[in-house]
């Protein structure tokens, strides 16, 4: 527990704690508190592409056609200039040194005007080189979306409506609900910059106890602030490379979060930090004095005897990785039982569990379990896979999780490529820019989070909820589609839960 | 940079001309589909087949008019007709008037000819030739339309008969006179699209018309705030009723809201407010902008929220005396006749319009790349660009595609044996679900 000392420092609590004194201390505390206060921003700002995705259309102009249009106009409107260069598009993809014969179909936006008003020789393809990005899960649509938010770090914002699928599988299948009148505050434009992100990682007892001259006894809350709720997990498959790690690194420490890594790849290149969560396999009782400056350490499975041999030997928080395979609810309850911290909950990277069912389901069940065991604030939930978009992480908190971890976003942020399948975490390939800087890659990941965060603001804006720590397993502030399906279309004929016939 | 001025009378004609004929040479099938036209939502056939009924006033052949291909909602509707030897005559006697006022109050009691009105889009998002060839559409259907929030332009005055005043949060361009001219005004407390974030036009749409329309410095982004910041309640919403009521006692209120989970709590208190109307606004709607997550995420589907109010006013015994409008997401004929078999009385149609003349969801309205707005002329107050959609061409198509919609309208009502759409309320019975094939 944090308790000032007058000194404008904080030390953990001693003494006996009477009326007086606590309203002193309180005083004091949020005298400090407004003194260091500053907003959390995170500063991004557009870079360049290093290895710019393939754009979306293709723009095919016949030059025959052109060139007989050109010689009607010609004659035509011969003294009228304004006329015969007018071009059907604004976005300058007919505007290079020899217009239509050249096309510049990086510039297309697809607005089709060039093609409904010259059919006859001019036609719009979508790229299938896009279309070919990603896998099933992670599509085009995903990393596109993550392409634009890391290269400009702003909220993506358009015109017109949506244009996908009604709900959908997974996430798309989970709404987030809004408030027609309650807002965080009525002081901003929206109040959005009044809410906070920061989330806790570590362990607090369900309650505090004190002896009979006012001392606490027992367990104090043990947990560290960051500023964002999500972390950087360990990189899939073939891409732990050690300039990701250093990237990672230094990102983390810009914006105030943590990024998994191998715990011999932190020592390897002397990465140890105390935004670097080292992940260990087996750990020998001098293994925690590698990482002095380690908050959390986490172990890759739960193994009892490996835990208290982390546990015994470090300060850190000791967090462990458990996947959503047969028997994960024992075992996430064994190593709750025992104290660790942290539980990183990991389903495959599209989200799918081993007995096939979705992350948010589960992460559900791993929610309420520990709310049914009453030790849900006693620790802190993790959670991977499956998360490639902005929406996932709010979806993910309200599911039970205090923070997300991201992995594959991380890959196409970078505008690297990937290979084949995207479900298994071994599975991956992927190839990072050969052009990809430091300096460059940390910027983009920083416009990643930015972006994230600020549409994680705009969710909760819209439900009025002041705090992302609110957020946390709040069901009620979801619906989902199929639920809401039963209650519309219950009694049509031919309808049944869930949509199938 | 290069200047940007109003074209002349020969580039304009030039310009239309190309593209009116393009549009019509793509609609009527004499190339292929563009292969990068549609979306789940709005495939490249229902585009086109707007187009058609814009040009041509008729039901196409050989295009699906009908749904989209978004899996669910409307696109997994269908109605249960009766076998063909029952069916009525295709007659103009079948009904298709809207009851706008059924509180049976002392203010005007109007109806429209046909189950839907025009949606806000503001002078602003859209240019005022956009806006008067929707006022005189509506004024030719005894219809209406939304000026959204964005002031009124003048040159509607000509059509006061038919243009509802909205009242947003930002309560830009809300004027004593235009608010006394209005048959109905409207509050518009959310937008499906953005439920929840206000409104926002990009600086570089605010031009200096715009601006001083709205009262503000041109090129200037203008924020209309969420929530109404005098609304905490009821009673606070009434009382923004209880204004409209003293300016201008003979207009009718109309209340627009987004679809959270207690949708129909906030229909009842809107009710017992004093609303006319409640206008229900989906999540799937259209906009000038908006961040893309609040579109896809934020707020249900109209499909799933009808019912949902629909059943809570008829449980709360108050359905009758109150008119429930949908939008956000109703594209075509059979969506809003869809809709009103849900619960609705009747619908909102905006984007509809705009495909009409020639929209086609490229999603480039917030000013794209180019910052000049729609290319199409549509959504843009761009001095060149929104010449590409002349008022009197604009008016007639937006009048043949509602006459083609009525039309389907009434095709749909005589195949279901009913004699006026108002019958059609409520009855689920009279719909199926098209369920999923398995592995689909
Ligand atoms: S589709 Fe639109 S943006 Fe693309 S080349 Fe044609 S006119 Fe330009
Ligand atoms: S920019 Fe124009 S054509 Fe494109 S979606 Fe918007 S209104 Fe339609």
């Amino acid at each position: 527990m944090l308790e000032s000392t007058g000194e404008g420092t904080t030390t953990a609590a001693a003494g006996v704690l009477t009326l007086e004194k606590f309203g002193a201390e309180s005083a004091l505390i949020g005298r400090e508190m407004a003194d260091q206060y500053h907003r959390y921003n995170i500063d991004t700002e557009e870079v360049d592409d290093v290895d710019p995705l393939p754009h979306r259309f293709l723009v095919e102009v016949g030059k025959v056609g052109l060139a007989k249009f050109i010689l009607s106009e010609v004659f035509h409107y011969g003294l009228k200039p304004d006329v015969i260069l007018s071009r059907p598009c604004t976005y300058g993809v007919f505007s290079g040194p020899v217009g239509g014969f050249l096309p510049r179909p990086k510039l297309c936006v697809g607005c089709l005007r060039c093609t409904v008003q010259h059919p006859d020789f001019v036609k719009v393809l979508p790229n299938p080189d896009l279309l070919a990005l990603g896998d099933k899960y992670t599509t085009h649509g995903h990393i596109t979306a993550i392409d634009e938010e890391s290269k400009k770090g702003m909220v993506p914002v358009r015109g017109q409506g949506y244009r996908g699928r009604f709900g959908g599988p997974g996430f798309d299948g989970m709404l987030t609900d809004m408030s027609e009148i309650v807002r965080p505050s009525r002081d901003g434009i929206h109040g959005r910059e009044l809410i906070g992100t920061s989330v806790d990682i570590g362990t607090k007892p369900m309650h505090l106890s004190f002896d009979s001259d006012g001392n606490i006894v027992g367990k104090t809350p043990d947990m560290f602030t960051i500023k964002v709720p999500f972390v950087f997990d360990i990189p899939p498959g073939d891409l732990g490379t050690q300039r990701l790690a250093e990237v990672l690194n230094s990102t983390c420490k810009r914006i105030d979060t943590l990024a998994c890594m191998n715990a011999s790849d932190v020592l390897d290149w002397g990465l140890d930090a105390p935004h670097i969560v080292p992940v260990v396999s087996s750990p020998s009782p001098e293994t925690a004095a590698s990482f002095p400056k380690a908050r959390l350490i986490e172990l890759d499975a739960w193994n009892k005897q490996a835990f208290e041999l982390l546990r015994s030997s470090t300060e850190a928080l000791v967090g462990v990785r458990i996947n959503f395979t047969d028997g994960w609810q024992e075992t996430m309850m064994k190593a709750v039982n025992n104290r660790a911290d942290v539980i990183h909950l990991n389903a495959d990277l599209h989200g799918r569990g081993g007995d096939g069912r979705f992350v948010s389901d589960l992460l559900k069940e791993a929610h309420m379990l520990l709310i049914e065991k009453g030790c849900r604030d006693m620790v802190t939930l993790i959670g991977a896979g499956g998360i490639v978009s902005a929406d996932h992480l709010p979806k993910a908190i309200i599911s039970g999780l205090d923070a997300v971890a991201l992995d594959l976003p991380v890959l196409f942020a970078l505008q690297g490529r990937s290979h084949g399948s995207l479900q298994t975490r071994d599975g991956v390939k992927g190839t990072l820019p050969r052009k990809m800087t430091n300096d460059w890659a940390e910027q983009r990941l920083t416009n990643l989070c930015g972006s994230w965060r600020d549409q994680l603001l705009e969710i909760l804006g819209a439900m009025g909820i002041r705090e992302v720590r609110r957020l946390r397993g709040e069901f009620g502030r979801s619906m989902i589609v199929t639920h809401l399906e039963d209650e519309a279309f219950e009694g049509i004929e031919g309808y049944v839960s869930g949509g199938a016939a | 940079m290069m200047t940007i001025v109003k074209p002349s009378q020969t580039l304009i004609e030039k310009t239309t001309g190309l593209m009116q004929d393009g549009m019509n040479a793509v609609a009527f099938g004499e190339y292929g589909i563009p292969e990068a036209l549609g979306d789940a939502r709005w495939t490249d056939e229902l585009i086109l087949s707007t187009w058609y009924m814009a040009e041509t006033g008729k039901i196409p052949d050989g295009l699906n008019y009908k749904t989209g291909k978004s899996d669910g909602g409307f696109d997994r509707l269908d109605f249960k007709f009766l076998p063909e030897s029952e069916w009525l005559r295709h007659s103009e006697e079948i009904g298709t008037t809207l009851d706008l006022n059924r509180r049976g109050d002392a203010k005007r009691k109007l109806t429209c000819d046909i189950p839907w009105y025009g949606g806000g889009m503001s002078y602003g998002s859209v240019s005022v030739n956009v806006m008067m060839s929707r006022a005189r559409n509506s004024a030719r259907w005894n219809s209406f339309m939304s000026t959204g929030e964005g002031g009124y332009p003048a040159p509607l005055m000509e059509c006061k008969e038919n243009v509802i005043t909205q009242v947003a949060t930002g309560y830009f361009g809300v004027e004593e006179e235009t608010i006394q001219a209005a048959p109905i005004v409207e509050f518009k407390y959310a937008q499906g699209a953005k439920p929840g974030l206000g409104g926002h036009l990009l600086a570089a749409k605010a031009g200096e018309e715009v601006a001083k329309l709205r009262g503000s410095v041109p090129f200037v982004s203008l924020f209309s705030p969420f929530p109404f910041h005098s609304t905490y309640s009821v009673e606070d919403h009434s009382k923004h009723l209880d204004w409209i009521e003293t300016v201008n006692p003979t207009a009718i209120l109309s209340v627009k809201v987004s679809t959270p989970h207690d949708v129909d709590m906030v229909a009842v208190g809107s009710f017992y407010a004093g609303a006319h109307i409640i206008h229900l606004d989906g999540s799937y709607g259209g906009t000038g902008a908006a961040p893309e997550i609040a579109k896809k995420n934020i707020a249900m589907p109209i499909e799933l929220a009808i019912p949902k109010v629909h059943k809570f006013l008829q449980a709360e015994g108050v359905r009758d005396r109150v008119t429930l409008i949908a939008s956000g997401g109703v594209r075509t004929a059979d969506d809003i006749a869809k809709a009103i078999a849900l619960g609705a009385d009747g619908c909102v149609l905006g984007t509809t319009d705009l495909v009409g003349l020639g929209c086609t969801r490229c999603s480039n309205c917030e000013g794209g790349p180019s910052g000049r707005g729609c290319p199409w002329g549509l959504t843009t107050t761009d001095v060149e660009l929104q010449e590409w959609v002349q008022p009197d061409w604009a008016e007639e198509r937006l009048h043949n595609l509602y006459s083609a919609m009525q039309y389907r309208i009434r095709d749909i009502l005589r195949k279901l044996g009913l004699s006026d759409v108002s019958e059609l309320r409520g009855r689920t019975d009279l719909l199926s679900y098209i369920g999923k094939e398995a592995g689909e």
